[in-house]
C-alpha cells in the first residue's frame, strides 16, 4: 500500500515563501521510496505545479490547501499525512482525515519510519 | 453552539453597555438632537458632535442584513471552531444601526436573509462577561 | 517639533463646493518606486527606510531635478496595516551605523517619519514644509495637492513605505491570541472577522440585492494580474511571475465566504515617492506634467458595528458627484478608472460610484461590465494597474498608474487616450480620490 504526503509551500518548503526547513531533497527521498506526493498550499494550483517543476519534480498532485479532502477521494493509500505551518494546516489535515506534522517535525523525516513498520 | 469568544473588558465608555448586558439588557447610545441611535459607544454623536448622548433600553428585535462565513479567523479562541457564521443584524429600532452575530444553531451557509431576530445575552468564557446575541424568531 | 498632520479644513468633503481652487495649479512629473519584499529580512540595507530614501532618489532622478530643488514632504507615517514592533522597540543591531537616528527608535523600521529621512538624505537641504498625511497615502496626495496650490511649497515629495515583517501578518498574534479583548477594537474582534470579513459582508448584500455572484468577480481579478504582470516594479513582477486563471481564482479557499483568499491582497514591503509642482516651475521637469483637477474625501458615519450597503453606495456615490464637480468634468470624461482594490471586492462600489462605463446605470452593474472587454486594450480600461491585486499591497499602485498613464509611460498603457483618470483608496465610505489629467483645459 502506498504512503501519501502534502506539503504546504510557503514556511514550510525550502522554496516556500518564508522558506521551511523542508529540503527538495528530503521531497525527492520520499518519492524514490515510494511515497505519493504533491502539494496543498495556498498558492494557484498552476504556480504550485510550476515550482515543482522547476526543481523537476513530477509531483502526483497539486492542490489548495483545502482540497485536502479531495486528494484524499482520489487517492487511496494506508496513511495521508500533510505538513504545514499554521493552525489552519492542522486543522484542515485533521478534517479531511490527514495525520499532520508541523514543519519543524518534518524536517526528522519521520515518515520514512512507516515503510519499516509497514515492511511485511 | 456556543462560539468561544474573547471576552470583552469593559471600559469607562462603554461599562454601561456592559452592565446592561450582564442583566439581559440591550441598550444602545442614543442622540437627542438627531434622533439617532449609534453603536460602538462614543464619547459624542458621530454626526453632529453632541457629547450628551443618553442610554436607552431597546428591544433587541431585528433582522438578519447579510452574513459571511469565516473560514480562517485571526482569533486563536475561535479558531478550532472555523467555519462559523458572522452575520449583521439590522435593528428593528434603528434599520442603519448594525450589530454583530453568530447566529448560534444556523448551521454555516443556511443563514436566512431577512430573517426576523431577537437578542439574548451569553457569557463569554474567559470573564464571563456576557454580550448580546442574536437568534430566529419562529 | 511635531510634524503637523493635514488640517481638516482642507478636505473637500460636501458637495456644492464649486470647481477646486487649486484646480490646474499642481502637477505630477517624477514618480520613484523602491524594489518590492515579500518580508524584511532585518537587514539595514532592505528596511522599509532604506526603501524610501530609494523612492525618493528615483523620484527626484526620473523628474530631471535636483534635491536642492526639494522644499517639501508629505509622508503617510503608517507603513503597514498588520503587525508593527512596540513603538519603543530599539533598532536592530547594527541599525545606527547605517543610519542616523531620531529620538523615535522605530523610524524608518516600522513608522516613516520626515525627520528621519531629512537626517539621512542630507541632500534635501532646503525642505522647509513638513506635514504628515495620515493613514493611506490617498491623504498624503490629496494633503500635498492643497498645500503646492495654496503656495505652502513649490516641489513637493509625496512619499509613503511599507513594511512587512517577518511572520503572520496578525493572525493569531497580539490583541487575536488573547482570551479577551479590549480596546475599540472589541466590538468587532469578538466575532473573529478577519480583515476582509466587513468587505465581503457588504458584498454579499449586493450581490443579493442585484442578483450577482462570486464568480462573477473572476475576469476582474484574472484581468488585474495581467495588467501587475506588465509592472516591472511590482512584487510578482520581481518575485513570483504567476498568471492566475479563472479557475484557480474560483478554487480559492474561503477566508470569509464570500471572500476568498485571491480577493485579499498580499502584504510587502515597497516605497513610492512622487514629485508634486507647480506647473510653471515643471516646465524644466524631465517628465510630462500630470495635472491634479480635483480631489474628495468621504468619511464613515460611524452608526453600526460595520458598514451596511447603503452606506458604502452613498458614500461613493457622493464622492463621484464630489470628483466631477470640482473638476468640471463628467463620467463620460474620463478615460480609465484605478480605485482601490485591496480587497478585491469593494472595488465595484468604488466604480459604480463614479458611474465608470455606465449605459446610464446607477448600481448593480459592475460585475456585468466585468464580464465585457474592461482590458487595458479595450473600451473601458478597469484598473489598469493591477493594483494590489497586481502588484502587492501598497495602496498606492493605482495613484502611481494614473501618473504613468497620462504621461504615457505605463507599462501596461491603456490603447485608448489617457487623458484624464481617477485614483482613490481605500474603502468607499473612507476614501481620498484624485483626478488627474493631460491638461487643465
Amino acid at each position: 500500500m502506498a504512503f501519501l504526503i502534502s506539503f504546504d509551500i510557503d514556511g514550510t518548503l525550502e522554496f516556500g515563501d518564508p522558506p521551511g526547513g523542508i529540503t527538495v531533497e528530503m521531497v525527492r527521498r520520499a518519492q524514490q521510496r515510494g511515497f505519493l506526493i504533491g502539494s496543498c498550499s495556498d498558492r494557484f494550483p498552476s504556480a504550485q505545479r510550476a515550482l515543482w517543476e522547476a526543481r523537476e519534480i513530477k509531483v502526483d498532485f497539486v492542490a489548495a490547501k483545502h482540497m485536502l479532502p479531495d486528494i484524499r477521494s482520489r487517492f487511496e493509500a494506508t496513511k495521508y499525512l500533510h505538513i504545514g505551518d499554521r493552525d489552519l494546516d492542522q486543522q484542515l489535515a485533521e478534517q479531511a482525515g490527514f495525520e499532520f506534522f508541523w514543519d519543524h517535525e518534518g524536517v526528522a523525516e519521520p515518515w520514512l519510519a512507516w515503510l519499516d513498520e509497514h515492511a511485511d | 453552539m456556543q462560539l468561544r469568544k474573547q471576552s470583552p473588558v469593559p471600559n469607562d465608555l462603554d461599562r454601561p453597555f456592559y452592565d446592561a448586558c450582564n442583566e439581559d439588557r440591550l441598550v444602545l447610545q442614543h442622540c437627542a438632537a438627531c434622533n439617532r441611535f449609534q453603536f460602538p459607544p462614543r464619547a459624542m454623536c458621530p454626526r453632529c458632535g453632541n457629547p450628551g448622548l443618553a442610554w436607552r433600553d431597546v428591544t433587541g428585535r431585528g433582522r438578519i442584513q447579510s452574513r459571511v462565513v469565516v473560514y480562517d479567523s485571526p482569533v486563536s479562541t475561535l479558531i478550532p471552531d472555523q467555519p462559523f457564521n458572522v452575520a449583521t443584524i439590522s435593528l428593528e429600532v434603528e434599520p442603519e444601526l448594525t450589530m454583530l452575530s453568530h447566529l448560534p444553531g444556523v448551521p454555516v451557509d443556511k443563514v436566512p436573509i431577512g430573517a426576523s431576530v431577537e437578542v439574548f445575552f451569553e457569557s463569554t468564557p474567559a470573564t464571563g462577561q456576557k454580550v448580546p446575541e442574536w437568534r430566529l424568531v419562529s | 517639533m511635531a510634524i503637523p498632520i493635514a488640517p481638516y479644513a482642507w478636505h473637500r468633503n460636501r458637495e456644492g463646493l464649486g470647481i477646486w481652487e487649486g484646480r490646474g495649479r499642481v502637477v505630477a512629473t517624477g514618480v520613484g518606486t523602491s524594489p518590492t519584499a515579500r518580508r524584511w529580512d532585518e537587514k539595514p540595507d532592505t528596511s522599509m527606510g532604506a526603501l524610501t530614501i530609494a523612492a525618493i532618489r528615483r523620484a527626484i532622478e526620473d523628474a530631471g531635478i535636483t534635491p536642492d530643488e526639494i522644499d517639501g514632504i508629505v509622508l503617510t507615517p503608517e507603513s503597514t496595516t498588520g503587525v508593527s514592533n512596540d513603538p519603543n522597540a530599539p533598532a536592530p543591531v547594527g541599525w545606527d551605523s547605517v543610519f542616523k537616528m531620531v529620538d523615535y527608535p522605530q523610524a524608518g523600521i516600522t513608522r516613516g517619519d520626515i525627520d528621519w529621512i531629512l537626517l539621512n538624505m542630507p541632500e534635501l537641504k532646503n525642505v522647509e514644509f513638513k506635514m504628515n498625511g495620515p493613514v493611506c497615502m490617498s491623504v498624503a496626495f490629496t494633503t500635498a495637492a492643497e498645500a503646492v496650490s495654496r503656495g505652502l511649497t513649490k516641489t513637493c515629495l509625496v512619499v509613503r513605505g511599507w513594511h512587512n515583517l517577518a511572520g503572520r501578518y496578525y493572525v493569531g498574534q497580539g490583541a487575536a491570541a488573547r482570551d479577551t479583548a479590549a480596546g475599540p477594537g472589541k466590538y468587532g474582534s469578538i466575532w473573529g472577522m478577519p480583515a476582509c470579513a466587513t468587505t465581503a459582508m457588504v458584498f454579499e448584500e449586493y450581490c443579493n440585492k442585484y442578483g450577482k455572484s462570486h464568480e462573477m468577480m473572476a475576469p476582474f481579478i484574472v484581468e488585474e494580474r495581467r495588467n501587475g504582470l506588465m509592472n516591472p516594479d511590482g512584487y510578482y513582477t520581481q518575485h513570483r511571475p504567476e498568471m492566475i486563471t479563472v479557475d484557480d481564482y474560483l478554487s480559492g479557499r474561503w477566508i470569509a465566504k464570500p471572500a476568498n483568499i485571491y480577493d485579499n491582497d498580499l502584504p510587502i514591503q515597497a516605497a513610492l515617492a512622487v514629485i508634486f509642482t507647480t506647473p510653471e516651475l515643471a516646465a524644466h521637469h524631465k517628465q510630462k506634467p500630470v495635472y491634479i483637477l480635483n480631489h474628495a474625501q468621504t468619511r464613515p458615519e460611524l452608526q453600526g458595528a460595520v458598514p451596511a450597503l447603503n452606506e458604502w453606495e452613498r458614500a461613493s456615490d457622493r464622492m463621484g458627484r464630489m470628483l466631477y464637480e470640482g473638476a468640471g468634468i463628467g463620467p463620460e470624461d474620463v478615460s480609465f478608472e484605478n480605485m482601490y482594490d485591496g480587497f478585491t471586492l469593494f472595488h465595484q462600489f468604488h466604480l459604480e460610484g463614479l458611474r465608470f462605463a455606465s449605459r446610464g446605470e446607477k448600481r448593480g452593474y459592475a460585475l456585468d461590465l466585468y464580464q465585457t472587454d474592461i482590458s487595458i486594450e479595450g473600451p473601458n480600461p478597469v484598473s489598469p494597474s493591477g493594483g494590489n491585486n497586481g502588484n502587492g499591497r501598497t495602496r498606492w499602485w493605482n495613484h502611481r498608474d494614473c501618473i504613468l498613464q497620462i504621461q504615457g509611460r505605463s507599462p501596461s498603457q491603456i490603447s485608448r487616450k489617457a487623458e484624464i483618470g481617477i485614483s482613490g483608496a481605500h474603502v468607499p465610505n473612507y476614501c481620498d480620490a484624485l483626478v488627474w489629467a493631460a491638461s487643465a483645459d
